[in-house]
């Protein structure tokens, strides 16, 4: 039920993305920005139900609290001429790895088991 | 299902929506901005070619003003050569004046002298007193002098050949003698009148002598060449 309904709204967003009409180039690296973060988002999302500490309020605030703060970020930087972008940039990515490699390792050891499991199970029967 | 569960569907279901339509305009944007111009370029590349242009445009600019400058300076040389040719000209009719190369008008006096032939007690009018007459018109600020159409310049001779004839500019004249003066009328004629006057002498001795005075005595110019032989 959960993977249908984020499967239909993947599929409406790249319609309407693809549908909207342009936005200048001067605020795409805005746009760029908040989509780094609301990945990020995403991922620490994923994260935290394999760790069993998810809580929607804190994805949704972190979700459109951290794009709109990067985008809030990048502007200020352009004002003070600083790329202050390329740091948030690094942390999010940086996290993007960390809860990458954290969801990776819960399926590398889920499997294991199920390995092992099926071939014990092989060597009882 | 629990009523938890459709909440968290519903708000994942955003949240990807919402991801995905931002993740879809910015592939688009990205996309588009490779093919289309100015219009999506980006801020720092306009800038770095407004700069261009404003470079380009500052050279043409000082090259114009220079250029211009230099114009300028042309028109005022000319304009001042062109004032220094007027002034030289202006100087040059001056000069020319003054030595009596032109006619001249002006204030003056006219003075009729006639001679008397018959009479053999009084000689009859002589150079040396027309002489007199004119270096008392010098005296008295003259600034153009003629006998009888004849200028009288620096290098003018009055003489008297042969105790008869008067020769002035090289050239005979006869009676009546007519002496006509520029300068101040009154000056002029006051100063042959009067006590003491060379007018007045002649016309003690005999002389039918006449001075009228007049705003416009005409004199006309040394008709001879002004040059130079043996100056070096």
């Amino acid at each position: 039920m959960i993977f249908f309904s984020i499967l239909i709204a993947c599929l409406l967003g790249v319609v309407v993305g693809l549908n909207t009409p342009m936005i200048s180039y001067t605020y795409s690296s805005y746009l760029a920005i908040a989509i780094i973060a609301a990945l990020d988002s995403v991922f620490g999302g994923i994260s935290s139900v394999i760790d069993k500490k998810f809580n929607m309020k804190t994805f949704i605030s972190g979700f459109f609290g951290n794009a709109i703060l990067a985008i809030l970020l990048t502007v200020l930087g352009e004002k003070l001429n600083v790329d202050i972008y390329l740091a948030a940039i690094v942390v999010f990515v940086g996290r993007m790895f960390m809860n990458l490699g954290n969801i990776r390792r819960y399926y590398v050891e889920k499997w294991t088991e199920k390995i092992k499991n099926r071939t014990q199970k092989q060597k009882n029967s | 299902m629990k009523k938890g569960k459709i909440t968290v569907a519903i708000t994942i279901t955003i949240t990807c929506f919402a991801l995905t339509t931002v993740m879809f305009m910015q592939f688009k944007i990205v996309k588009e901005t490779d093919i289309t111009s100015i219009e999506t370029m980006r801020e720092e590349e306009l800038r770095t070619e407004l700069a261009n242009w404003k470079q380009l445009y500052n050279e043409a600019d000082e090259q114009y003003q220079e250029k211009s400058e230099k114009l300028k300076e042309y028109r005022e040389k000319q304009q001042s050569t062109e004032e220094s040719t007027k002034l030289i000209e202006k100087e040059l009719s001056q000069i020319d004046m003054y030595l009596g190369k032109t006619e001249v008008q002006g204030e003056g006096i006219i003075i009729n002298i006639k001679d008397i032939n018959n009479d053999e007690e009084i000689p009859p009018i002589s150079a040396e007193d027309l002489l007199v007459i004119v270096d008392y018109l010098k005296l008295a600020g003259a600034e153009a002098i003629s006998i009888n159409e004849q200028r009288i310049v620096n290098m003018s001779d009055i003489v008297y050949v042969n105790n008869s004839i008067i020769y002035v500019n090289q050239q005979r004249i006869l009676a009546p003698y007519v002496i006509n003066a520029i300068g101040d009328s009154v000056t002029l004629e006051s100063t042959l009148l009067g006590n003491g006057g060379y007018v007045e002498t002649l016309k003690n001795i005999g002389f039918e002598v006449d001075i009228q005075r007049q705003n416009k005595v005409i004199i006309p110019k040394y008709n001879k060449e002004i040059g130079h032989k043996y100056i070096q």
